[in-house]
């Protein structure tokens, strides 16, 4: 802060955001009005826009597919979330104890996070395999029947949520370690003298003061199951019977293999809707002031 | 000497391109035209050979040719052209199913413009093969250049092995031969031999071979659309959704994808594939592979001839042409007698022509390739697709009922189609 | 004893992440009839897979662009994203937490809803299939300018006034005094943007469909998808391995940074 009672303007600091006020105007500002024009028209790219009115807004209102992806993405997030909670919680409190090489295990475990999404699905697409894949072996192996982990519409999604955890929960491990290490070492001395077990102190120390991080990682997970998109296009291409196809996919099938350009830009704006009323609906409901 | 030319053709590829590169010292009045042919290297070495005949014997007209780039998919490359009215004189990669988006979008040059359009075509192929081609304003926009038509590939030493003399002509013969060829051939317990291979996958062009093939060849010719209505819910189609149907339920297709060739491995007796795979077979086979073709399996008592899906590549002339009447005159070089041979011989593909298999000009490529001749007779029964705006949507909707009745059984065939061709309906009315 | 448990359970955990990429590593090697051996050491361990990859995809030019494209982004994000968040949190001028609010605004915007409207500019522009269409797009990064302007605001007020009365520029501060004394910043920007773009495959397979174009996730995506692998599993992986290893090996040179940089911006999110 320059002096007080001094108003004096930096003239250089309008150049140097200018910048920046070019390319939102450019890449932000005008995509944004386009896409919202664009919701009331029908277009293909090569012909000229044809107006449309509400049309797409109540074709998808009654689009199948569009409930279907949406339900799709939720039982993802369903078994993903929790999934990638609790075991990024185990462990990073493991962690959090006196461990040696905790550098090393920290490490091996945010290895995936930070492999490209195409090697991870190409890899697990070899694990999930009917026939020849990695886990089915295993199982014949040890007598229990094969698992038809990505052709069989009920498991399809349930596994590549497994994946999607494997791939991500390193991130997590990291979150959630450096919360446990902001806690205060006094709060739990202090319950120590109370005499509280492990169990209570975990419960309510450790977890409440861990909500500001519980929430990051909440929505966090949300917003990268709500873009979920290279997974399913190359592991199963949206099937089966379009049991993975994700809202992401399908935009891009629309946009892409169909050229319905406004119908698809509909469809975003209903998505970013509805993300931004699940994470106001998970902060109302989880999200609890700390007293650090 | 045709030997010559297919062995000299490809090498002098890359000589030819470096020359054509030197820039013409003729002055204003040479036009210029661009042309696109797709990005197979067999098409390429094709194009570069026209172009070049074509730049000798009229120099007041220079064809500079230009490969479509390697990409994900040339309709893309194509739209993105269109979109940014960057496109070339004359594309000879068009699939017709985007003919009927670009005539839409005012993006090709009605060819029937043309004065002796008529008498071009109808010397070439059968009328039958071109009204396949119209757009729905009743112009024509398209050239058909070449097809590979869908035939059944079998294996005969293996059908001869199981006893069978002739390969399955109907729907019952062919499940009857698959109960003889489908089975374990080292046992260990699981089946490692199948009559048949159809692709898993829900991409929607796959069932372009499939399918698609099987309802023209089973209905006589009838495609998906007439007169732009939905026509395909019919006894037609519902006969071959059970067939495949079947054949994945008693296990003779396999279920999972499998790797590599499985046709070269003989693990399976029987694919449905174009004349290009005769190339790849010649160049791969092993000692003792006796291979043929026949055509598509038709449900029992249907009437000969067998037709199947053409598989069309076709021509535009774009309309940001400056000179149309000159790129006629290229098209018409292109789909000439001797440049119709040059196809065959560089690329083993089929020319939309009635006469292959009289004209003399053809004689002795087909001495030399009897194979290519089966499906140079069938050109002329084939049928292409529909030119319908959304094309792509409807297979798309036939492809994943597809993947839910055929290959998972869920739904039964009936129900499938009827269900399938209500949802096109839905989306044509969009 | 407690401790022996977690050790346990730590390894056992630290397998199930590892042993994925030993797998992948071997399976690559191997012709293609062993790939679901269990047993991952094997007697006919070739690059076989590997040479078929290089012949049929364009896979170095791929890795190239990825380079290229990664690193312009890095670099600029770096320089105007710097710039930015210095001017948001050291200057004075009016309009300025508008721009901060706005800037905010963005990062809520999902990237579903400009997709499109982006692509149709690049399409307008005449930009698919070119350098710029990758690029362009990500040259500032409304995360980096936040991280920075977090960082900027903590710089100690005296060394600026210092080189103020010695005339310096703003620019000459930032470049020339910030710079040199933000290195976790920079280093934090620049590896999470580094990371990200190169991993980016949803951008480049709308804008580029030429292979001279592609990025390399892009191009072993397409390899995979495409069925040019010919569904053989040992080809794909070993693509697979390819886009991998170049990650890797700069994971394990800057990891602690790695995860110091996702964590310091955990906490501060």
């Amino acid at each position: 802060m320059e002096k007080l009672g001094r108003y004096e303007t930096d003239r250089v600091g309008y150049v140097m955001v200018l910048p920046y006020i070019i390319f939102f105007l450019i890449f932000v500002g005008y995509p944004l009005i386009f896409s919202f024009i664009l919701v009331f028209h029908k277009w293909n790219i090569i012909s000229p826009m044809k107006f449309a009115g509400l049309y797409n807004f109540n074709f998808l209102l009654h689009d199948p597919l569009f409930w279907k992806s949406l339900r799709n993405t939720l039982i993802f997030l369903i078994i993903h979330i929790p999934l990638q909670i609790i075991v990024a919680l185990v462990i990073a409190n493991i962690l959090n104890q006196k461990i040696i090489a905790r550098g090393f295990f920290r490490a091996s475990f945010f290895l995936p996070v930070v492999i490209s999404g195409v090697v991870i699905t190409i890899l697990w697409q070899q694990f999930y395999s009917f026939e020849t894949g990695l886990f089915n072996t295993i199982l014949s192996r040890i007598n229990i029947a094969k698992i038809p982990w990505l052709i069989n519409t009920k498991f399809a999604m349930p596994s590549i949520a497994i994946m999607a955890t494997w791939k991500n929960v390193g991130l997590y491990i990291v979150l959630f370690l450096a919360g446990l290490q902001a806690i205060p070492f006094s709060i739990y001395e202090a319950a120590d003298v109370d005499g509280a077990t492990a169990r209570q102190k975990f419960f309510y120390i450790t977890i409440p003061m861990l909500n500001p991080t519980m929430i990051m990682v909440l929505i966090l997970s949300t917003l990268g199951g709500f873009s979920l998109f290279i997974e399913p296009y190359v592991m199963t291409g949206g099937g089966p019977i379009n049991s993975t196809l994700s809202c992401v996919l399908y935009i891009y099938k629309q946009a892409f293999y169909f050229n319905h350009m406004g119908y698809a830009a509909t469809l975003a704006f209903a998505v970013a809707f509805i993300i931004m009323i699940v994470v106001i609906i998970q902060r109302k409901l989880f999200e609890t002031e700390v007293y650090a | 000497m045709l030997r010559l030319i297919k062995w000299f053709t490809i090498p002098l590829t890359g000589i030819l391109l470096l020359t054509m590169n030197i820039p013409l010292q003729a002055g204003e009045d040479v036009v210029k035209l661009i042309y696109w042919p797709s990005s197979n290297p067999q098409e390429i070495a094709l194009a570069v050979n026209i172009v070049d005949e074509w730049n000798k014997t009229h120099p007041n007209i220079r064809v500079d040719m230009q490969p479509l780039p390697a990409s994900q998919s040339s309709e893309e490359v194509l739209l993105t052209a269109v979109a940014a009215r960057t496109t070339p004189d004359i594309c000879s990669n068009i699939w017709p199913g985007i003919v009927g988006e670009f005539a839409e979008a005012n993006a090709l040059v009605a060819l029937d413009r043309f004065k002796d359009f008529q008498d071009v075509t109808l010397s070439r192929m059968s009328s039958d093969i071109l009204t396949n081609f119209i757009s729905r304003d009743g112009h024509y926009y398209q050239m058909p250049w070449k097809g590979n038509p869908i035939m059944m590939e079998y294996n005969v030493r293996l059908f001869r092995e199981a006893g069978i003399t002739n390969p399955p002509r109907t729907y019952s013969e062919f499940m009857e031969d698959a109960k003889k060829l489908t089975k374990d051939t080292d046992g260990d317990g699981s089946v490692d031999q199948w009559i048949g291979v159809i692709n898993v996958n829900p991409v929607w062009w796959h069932r372009f071979f499939d399918f698609y093939a099987m309802y023209i060849a089973a209905s006589g010719g009838r495609t998906l659309f007439k007169n732009g209505e939905v026509d395909f819910d019919n006894e037609y189609a519902v006969d071959v959704f059970r067939f495949l149907q079947e054949g994945f339920k008693k296990g003779y297709f396999p279920r999972g994808t499998l790797q590599g060739s499985q046709f070269l491995l003989e693990n399976i007796a029987v694919q449905f594939v174009g004349p290009w795979d005769i190339a790849y077979l010649e160049k791969y086979k092993h000692e003792g592979f006796e291979y043929d073709f026949a055509p598509l399996p038709v449900p029992d008592g249907t009437p000969e001839p067998i037709l199947t899906y053409s598989d069309p590549k076709n021509i535009v002339i774009f309309s940001t042409t400056k000179h149309p009447e000159e790129a006629w005159e290229f098209l018409k070089f292109l789909i000439s007698k001797e440049s119709d041979l040059k196809l065959l011989i560089i690329t083993s593909q089929i020319p939309f022509r009635k006469d292959l298999d009289i004209d003399s000009t053809y004689k002795e490529f087909f001495e030399e390739n009897p194979k290519v001749l089966k499906f140079a007779r069938q050109i002329s029964y084939t049928r292409g697709s529909d030119n319908v705006t959304q094309l792509k949507e409807v297979f798309d909707v036939i492809a994943q009922a597809f993947e839910y009745s055929v290959i998972y059984g869920m739904q039964e065939p009936r129900e499938s189609v009827m269900n399938a061709a209500e949802t096109c309906r839905r989306i044509l009315r969009r | 004893m407690k401790r022996i448990i977690f050790y346990i359970l730590l390894s056992i955990a630290t397998l199930i992440f590892i042993y994925p990429f030993i797998w992948m590593t071997t399976a690559s090697l191997r012709p293609e009839r062993e790939i679901s051996y269990l047993f991952p050491l094997s007697r006919n361990f070739s690059f076989g897979n590997y040479i078929t990859v290089f012949k049929r995809i364009p896979i170095v030019r791929a890795f190239l662009n990825s380079l290229i494209v990664s690193s312009s982004i890095t670099i600029s994000v770096l320089i105007l994203s710097s710039m930015i968040g210095y001017a948001l949190s050291r200057l004075k001028f009016k309009g300025r937490e508008l721009i901060f609010m706005v800037i905010l605004f963005t990062m809520m915007i999902p990237f579903q809803i400009t997709l499109i409207p982006l692509y149709v500019l690049m399409v307008k522009l005449g930009w698919t299939d070119t350098y710029q269409a990758l690029i362009v797009p990500g040259m500032i990064s409304a995360f980096g300018i936040l991280l920075f302007r977090q960082y900027f605001k903590a710089f100690p007020k005296s060394i600026i006034d210092a080189a103020r009365m010695d005339g310096c520029s703003d620019f000459g501060i930032l470049y020339r005094i910030i710079w040199p004394n933000s290195i976790p910043a920079l280093v934090t920007v620049g590896i999470i943007t580094f990371m990200n773009t190169w991993n980016n495959v949803l951008w480049p397979l709308v804008v580029i469909r030429k292979t001279s174009f592609m990025t390399m996730p892009q191009m072993v995506a397409l390899f995979t998808v495409g069925g040019q692998a010919e569904a053989q599993v040992g080809v794909q992986l070993a693509s697979a391995m390819m886009l991998a290893i170049p990650i890797v090996i700069i994971y394990m040179i800057f990891q602690r940074h790695f995860i110091a940089s996702m964590a310091h911006t955990g906490l501060k999110g």
